[in-house]
């Protein structure tokens, strides 16, 4: 029997289990934890199956059977295929470690959101059509603010409101850009608007662009548009946190670089997004040092990581996308274990800054060792792949001769190292007073573990990612063979 | 090809068992010890075993060519590490053996060695900086392992050596730019080929990354605390070896990379002098200690300026002596480490002040401390002799006077903190609170003594190293140099024979003292500490009265004015106020929602009217 | 000419109300006048003078007789966006409410810095 994978099962798999799962909720809790598992397990096979063919010859999917440009596409090519691989495995990392941590809450909308966000962030990898893109957006948005206000605190209900607020703006914008280049290309098929954006006059083009930026930059976290951020990862459970840093943000860094990249040319918006992606980089950097509460440093941290990201796009060479690339998949492996540790460090001693938490190194043995691990690794340090994300970084600045830039980029790996280091050194500080004695679950050491053993052994042997993400890379340069195979329907 | 593949295996074996000592800690604890011997004896056989000059070890990782292998000069700096770091680890066995969290510990030692092997087997950029960092973050963990009031020195280390690397990695990727090429051997040849500015630029890179492992003045300031900080067998290894790294890195900077190039000149010569003012200052910061560890660390960086001299000036035989120093230094003091770390494990304390009288209880100890100081002090006939001998004639004929007097005056002040060592620990009366101390277990002081005997074996036989020293400067390009085995010439034909020297000095030395035992024998008496005067106060129990409390008051008051102004002081404000920039910026996340969406709407519209500055098109 | 005048008039004045109106609910409310406002704008944009509407409602209709459906479409969906975000804002505000006892923005600032 042959299995008819197709990329549409990323979008509509978990997006039926998603809707499904309030009924099973009916019949039993303990189907609910396990349905998300089995789902995203299937993701990751799927995903695993496709990718060699994906990195031959890119799989488009009709759907609905109307061809482009008319209808909607799914464009599984080889960048879209690292990042939904990406996203599968890390969702069924934080699934694992769900599994135990989300305990009290009612299961099935904790689940059915969680399986909406899988679905919408790989629909927005997946479209080739911009309006869907709007849509997939909204769905993980709508989510994320649902997420962000899970527990039920009143912390939540703030995060989620500044959330929901920036976040409608972000709509708000690129439905607008979304119109305005609607009037003047008229269609929606991406590979058909980067044919017919010749055509546009400069200055609409310019205006377009700007609204894309601004409101895809909003969920990018870019700098200035950033300050839901640390709020919505901090508040949030922290497995959702992982997610956010890990899954919806790569998203919408995504659909940014592909509105810029294949919409229109890169060379208006490479020096912008150098400049732009440093700022956000050294603010986060420099916020992230006075934080006094763990989740909300781990929140910074990640934006700054954001912005590295934004500026390896911005150098625009095809090692400078490999390495944002590379930096993605590192950021998210070891952002998800640091919020994974995080979490269990603040659930085990009951507080949430990082000086009430000196000594839970000691208490929890193997969770203080991931979180160590995890600052190590985000640091750049070998053996860890974040060291070769970084390298293959400032090895592409190089190239492009910005010294200055390479200065700025180590100047905020210093101020990393010490503020991670600073948590490092409390937590086998004293000895940890107050009595709390639970065991980890071995679900999510487990979940830990796999992102460890991941990190080290691509520190050790980068040449896995680093084949795959030089084809991801270009790709996304390469306009032209982008236009050729997802407009099949020509 | 067999021979090739003895360094990965080296390389593999040293981490494989820093890893496994770890996992298999807490499960079979009685296995850690055969473990740890295992996997540190069996890679410093293999290291002992290579070639001078194995071939290359090609492969490709990440898609970057690496290549490892050695030459004579990765060969004299692997030797090091693998006596010093079996030594070191024999000691910790005994050492640690009552510590908690010791598969963390072991863990973490066992991958600073290996790194260091990863760095001197390291024949392209990349991998010297791959291991450089793995070496860092390792003994960080170390400097933090006690951590009561460490934590500062931890991350005041790392931030140093950060800034260090950092430098390494921007020379790093400012060359691979030019060359392509990561290896050493294209870095050699293409580095000639760059204008000044370009070679000015990464060489002070180069020399900051690796000046701050050497804990060269001005970024130095980490060096004191960490060893503070760090169990005393790894300070051992710390100080001996850990530090050469940054020798082994600046030797190939200004010898392979600089080569013979004019624009060095005078880099070269700030060097210099950099190097004299840390061995001068530190000297005398060395004579204010209280603390012994730290009274040795600041020892610890003046004999670092000494090699930082020698390097830098460039001669053969300053080179000669900069690296027999080197050497010298891991030995002696890995050796002083180690003395001083068994005292704390006996008597709990490290404190010059408190210590007193213990050369009855320990006397191994303090012989091994006494030989490291007067080695040291370079006084004959121990090894730091030969040294100092050569330095000082390298600085005369290549007519560095100053630089001679301030190594002098140096050297000279230096016999103010060592004798104070080891009198106010050893000698004096004795307090009855240390009554029952005993001395260390073998596995501590047979280290101890196989390091002092090779003191006293360089100092009568020199030529045992300058022989692989040779060889290893002819790889850094000097001519053939001149040496024997127990002789040291000096360029005017005059030579001294150390054996005769040193047969004489001794037979004097004993004579010397065998007269005065016999002169004074009837009219000795004991004394305790209480036997003194008073002037109507009457002293208590806990107060300290041997005579070696407080040695440099007056000195210290004398020379107070002019060390007010420490470079610590400068870091600190800067960081000071880096954190008060820090923590206004921070205050943009004000947390009102309608702000942040203010901040997007302006964002938009700054955009749009400096579109044409932005992006060249203006709406 | 004058439906894009009031779209782009109905978005203004939803972003005043979101930026400078202090209650939650009053905010609330310009986020929708502002998605109302692009809905209208996109529709505005479909429309083609003396055309009707996109369906087949009598045999003669063509397409040269209807005005543009795609923007029909999209804005169904995005009304229903719209929708969604509202409800959960909402949900979210009361939820705001029970805590703090207050609808005012800038009272609501636990989370800061």
């Amino acid at each position: 029997m042959e299995l008819n994978f197709s990329p549409v099962h990323f979008i509509a798999v978990p997006l039926f289990a998603a809707f499904l799962l309030p009924l099973l909720g009916r019949v039993s809790q303990k189907l609910v934890t396990l349905v998300p598992g089995v789902v995203l397990l299937y993701l990751s096979v799927v995903a695993i199956t496709l990718f060699p063919q994906a990195y031959d010859t890119p799989i488009v999917e009709i759907i609905a059977g109307w061809r482009p440009p008319f209808g909607i596409t799914l464009v599984f090519g080889p960048l879209a295929a690292f990042l939904v691989t990406m996203i599968t495995l890390i969702g069924f990392v934080v699934w694992l470690y769900s599994y135990r941590f989300i305990i009290r809450e009612p299961l099935e909308k904790y689940y059915m959101l969680f399986m909406l966000l899988i679905a919408g962030s790989t629909g927005i990898i997946l479209t080739g059509d911009i309006f869907n893109l709007f849509v997939f957006l909204e769905i993980t948005a709508i989510a994320a603010y649902s997420l962000t206000a899970f527990l039920r605190d009143h912390n939540g209900a703030e995060a989620a409101f500044k959330y929901l607020l920036i976040g409608s703006f972000a709509s708000a914008f690129v439905l607008l850009a979304i119109v305005i280049l609607y009037a003047n290309v008229g269609t929606l098929n991406m590979a058909d608007i980067a044919l017919r954006m010749g055509d546009v006059p400069d200055k609409i083009k310019l205006t377009i662009m700007i609204l894309f930026i601004v409101g895809l930059g909003i969920e990018a976290e870019l700098f200035p548009l950033n300050g839901w951020a640390p709020d919505a990862y901090s508040q949030a459970p922290s497995p959702i946190g992982a997610v956010f840093a890990g899954i919806v943000v790569k998203a919408a860094v995504y659909a940014l670089m592909r509105v810029l990249f294949t919409l229109f040319d890169l060379p208006t918006s490479s020096h912008f997004l150098v400049v732009m992606g440093t700022i956000t980089l050294l603010v986060a950097e420099m916020s992230a040092m006075r934080q006094q509460q763990i989740k909300r440093m781990l929140a910074f941290s990640s934006i700054g990581q954001m912005g590295l990201v934004l500026v390896a796009f911005g150098l625009g060479t095809k090692e400078g996308i490999a390495a944002a690339l590379f930096l993605m998949f590192s950021h998210a492996v070891i952002k998800t274990m640091l919020f994974f540790s995080a979490g269990y460090l603040v659930f085990f001693s009951g507080h949430k800054n990082i000086s009430d938490l000196e000594g839970m190194g000691r208490e929890k043995p193997w969770t203080g060792f991931f979180f160590s691990l995890g600052a190590l690794a985000i640091i750049g340090l070998p053996p860890f792949s974040g060291f070769w994300a970084k390298f293959y970084l400032l090895v592409s600045a190089a190239n492009a001769s910005h010294i200055f830039l390479i200065a700025l980029i180590l100047f905020s790996a210093i101020i990393e190292a010490v503020y991670y280091l600073r948590v490092v050194g409390r937590l086998y500080f004293k000895k940890f007073n107050d009595i709390e004695i639970r065991k980890t679950p071995f679900t999510g050491l487990l979940a830990m573990g796999i992102l460890a053993i991941v990190t080290l052994v691509i520190g050790v042997y980068p040449d896995f990612i680093h084949e795959l993400v030089l084809p991801a890379a270009n790709e996304l340069l390469d306009k032209a063979a982008y236009l050729q195979y997802a407009m099949i329907g020509q | 090809m067999d021979q090739l593949l003895n360094i990965p295996a080296i390389l593999a074996i040293a981490f494989a068992g820093s890893i496994l000592v770890f996992i298999t800690h807490s499960v079979f604890p009685k296995l850690r010890t055969a473990i740890i011997l295992i996997f540190t004896i069996l890679p410093a056989y293999l290291v002992w075993q290579l070639p001078a000059d194995s071939g290359l070890v090609h492969f490709t990782l990440g898609g970057f060519d690496l290549s490892w292998g050695t030459n004579a000069y990765s060969r004299l700096f692997s030797l090091l590490i693998a006596g010093i770091g079996v030594l070191a680890t024999i000691y910790s066995i005994s050492f640690m053996k009552k510590r908690s969290r010791l598969g963390f510990f072991y863990l973490a030692f066992l991958t600073t060695i290996s790194a260091m092997y990863g760095i001197v087997f390291s024949q392209d950029l990349l991998s010297l900086f791959f291991f450089w960092e793995i070496m860092t973050w390792a003994s960080f963990l170390l400097v933090i392992y006690y951590s009561f009031e460490d934590q500062k020195a931890g991350i005041r280390y790392f931030v140093f050596s950060a800034i260090g690397a950092y430098s390494l990695l921007t020379a790093i990727v400012y060359l691979y730019s030019f060359t392509g090429d990561l290896s050493l051997a294209a870095t050699f040849k293409v580095i000639p080929e760059l204008d000044t500015t370009q070679i000015t630029f990464i060489t002070i890179l180069f020399l900051l990354g690796f000046g701050v492992k050497s804990a060269l003045m001005p970024v130095h300031v980490w060096a004191p605390d960490a060893y503070r900080s760090a169990p005393s067998p790894f300070t051992a290894l710390f100080s001996g070896v850990l530090s050469k790294m940054g020798v082994f890195g600046m030797g190939l900077v200004l010898f392979k990379f600089m080569g013979g190039l004019e624009q060095g000149h005078i880099i070269r010569e700030i060097l210099a002098w950099l190097g004299g003012i840390t061995a001068l200052l530190a000297t005398f910061y060395a004579i204010f200690q209280t603390d012994a560890k730290k009274l040795l660390a600041y020892s610890s960086i003046a004999q670092l300026g000494y090699i930082t001299i020698g390097l830098a000036v460039g001669t053969p035989m300053s080179v000669m002596a900069a690296i027999f120093l080197a050497l010298m230094h891991g030995i002696f003091k890995s050796m002083l480490f180690m003395g001083i770390g068994s005292v704390f494990l006996q008597t709990g304390s490290l404190d010059l002040n408190e210590l007193t009288g213990l050369i009855r209880r320990m006397p191994l100890s303090f012989v091994t401390v006494l030989m490291g100081i007067i080695t040291v002090a370079g006084v004959p006939p121990l090894g730091g002799f030969v040294g100092k001998w050569l330095l000082y004639e390298s600085l005369i004929t290549s007519e560095h006077y100053f630089l001679v007097a301030v190594t002098f005056i140096s050297s000279t002040a230096a016999f103010l903190y060592l004798y104070r060592l080891i009198f106010s620990i050893f000698l004096g009366q004795e307090e009855k609170e240390f009554d029952h101390i005993k001395e260390v277990p073998w596995p501590m002081w047979v280290p101890m003594l196989i390091l002092a005997s090779l003191t006293m074996l360089t100092g009568l036989m020199p030529g045992l190293f300058f022989e692989p020293i040779a060889e290893a400067m002819k790889f850094l390009g000097f001519q053939q140099v001149n040496w024997e085995m127990s002789v040291l010439f000096n360029t005017w034909g005059n030579q001294i024979d150390l054996l005769a020297m040193s047969t004489s000095i001794f037979s004097v030395f004993l004579l010397g003292l065998a007269f005065i035992t016999w002169k004074n024998y009837k009219t000795t008496r004991y004394v305790t500490t209480k036997d003194i005067h008073t002037s109507g106060e009457i002293p208590t129990e806990n107060e300290n009265l041997t005579y070696a409390v407080d040695f440099y008051r007056p000195f210290e008051r004398a020379a107070a004015p002019v060390f007010k102004y420490k470079v610590t002081h400068f870091y600190e404000s800067f960081a000071e106020n880096a954190e008060h920039l820090f923590d206004l910026l921070r205050h943009v996340y004000t947390g009102n929602a309608q702000t942040y969406a203010l901040y997007v709407v302006i964002f938009l519209v700054l955009l749009i009217v400096f579109s044409g500055w932005i992006f060249g098109i203006q709406i | 000419m004058i439906y894009y005048i009031t779209s782009i008039a109905l978005i203004l004045i939803g972003m005043y109300a979101v930026l400078v109106k202090k209650n939650l609910i009053k905010m609330i409310i310009g986020l929708s006048l502002v998605d109302g406002g692009l809905h209208l704008l996109f529709i505005a944009i479909g429309y083609v003078d003396n055309k009707t509407a996109p369906i087949f409602s009598k045999e003669s209709l063509t397409a040269a007789d209807m005005v543009d459906p795609i923007p029909q479409a999209l804005v169904l969906t995005a009304i229903v966006i719209g929708l969604a975000v509202t409800a959960v804002a909402l949900a979210i505000i009361i939820r705001l409410y029970d805590h703090h006892k207050t609808l005012n923005v800038n009272k609501i600032r636990e989370l800061k810095w």
